[in-house]
């Protein structure tokens, strides 16, 4: 369905019950999918954020404008 | 004694696989970002952007499992809701609320999904042993299947 990269629902599924506080919590198939796409955006928000971080045009990019970045993608998660 | 550690270290191993999973695609989505954008990502930013993503989905994960749980404190006269165990759609659009577009394009994603889920199950629904489709159709099937 998608070409591109992604979260397999398991692994979703695996990370937010590593954190469930009550074992009965369950989570919708349908929900396990839009947690999959919102991981997606998170990941390439942060990843772009990054790019545009770089004033120069260098070819690396590095952990320094991950820092400059990870404030407003937190606030805006 | 030795079970409570060998638990930890079980614990511990799970954690690992899942972090591992998670850099995993990360790597994947930063690639697409590095052709899409003409840049490299060091490794250490991978590393560092999948350690963020990781910690987030503590976040995500006690936010939704709130989420649910308190959809039964509402006041409607009618009947009392049950608190929810299970996480749906709405919830994860909770999450989503900080930023308009984000919010907007959530649900857009949310509708879309579903409309596939339908169509999917629609098609389970037709039988298999309907020998008398038409050829037409099976075409259909072909050029409209996902991969």
């Amino acid at each position: 369905m998608e070409e591109a990269s992604g979260f397999r629902k398991e692994l979703v599924s695996k990370l937010l019950h590593l954190h469930f506080r009550d074992c009965k919590t369950k989570v919708s198939g349908d929900a396990l999918q839009l947690m999959a796409e919102l991981l997606r955006i998170f990941v390439l928000a942060a990843a772009r954020g990054v790019c545009q971080a770089q004033a120069e045009d260098l070819d690396v990019v590095d952990v320094d404008q991950l820092e400059k970045v990870l404030p407003q993608l937190l606030l805006d998660f | 004694m030795e079970e409570a550690e060998a638990e930890e270290q079980q614990r511990f191993s799970h954690r690992q696989r899942l972090k591992a999973a998670v850099h995993y695609t990360v790597g994947c989505l930063c690639q697409e970002v590095a052709l899409d954008k003409q840049v490299q990502f060091s490794k250490q930013t991978i590393a560092a952007i999948s350690e963020v993503t990781f910690r987030q989905c503590e976040n995500f994960a006690k936010d939704l499992e709130m989420f649910a749980r308190h959809s039964g404190d509402c006041f409607c006269p009618l009947r009392r809701h049950a608190k929810r165990s299970t996480v749906t759609t709405e919830d994860v659009k909770l999450l989503a609320r900080r930023s308009n577009s984000l919010l907007k394009y959530i649900t857009e994603k949310n509708e879309e999904i579903a409309q596939l889920n339908l169509e999917r199950k629609a098609k389970k629904k037709r039988k298999p042993e309907d020998e008398n489709r038409d050829f037409m159709e099976l075409d259909a099937d072909v050029v409209g299947s996902d991969s």
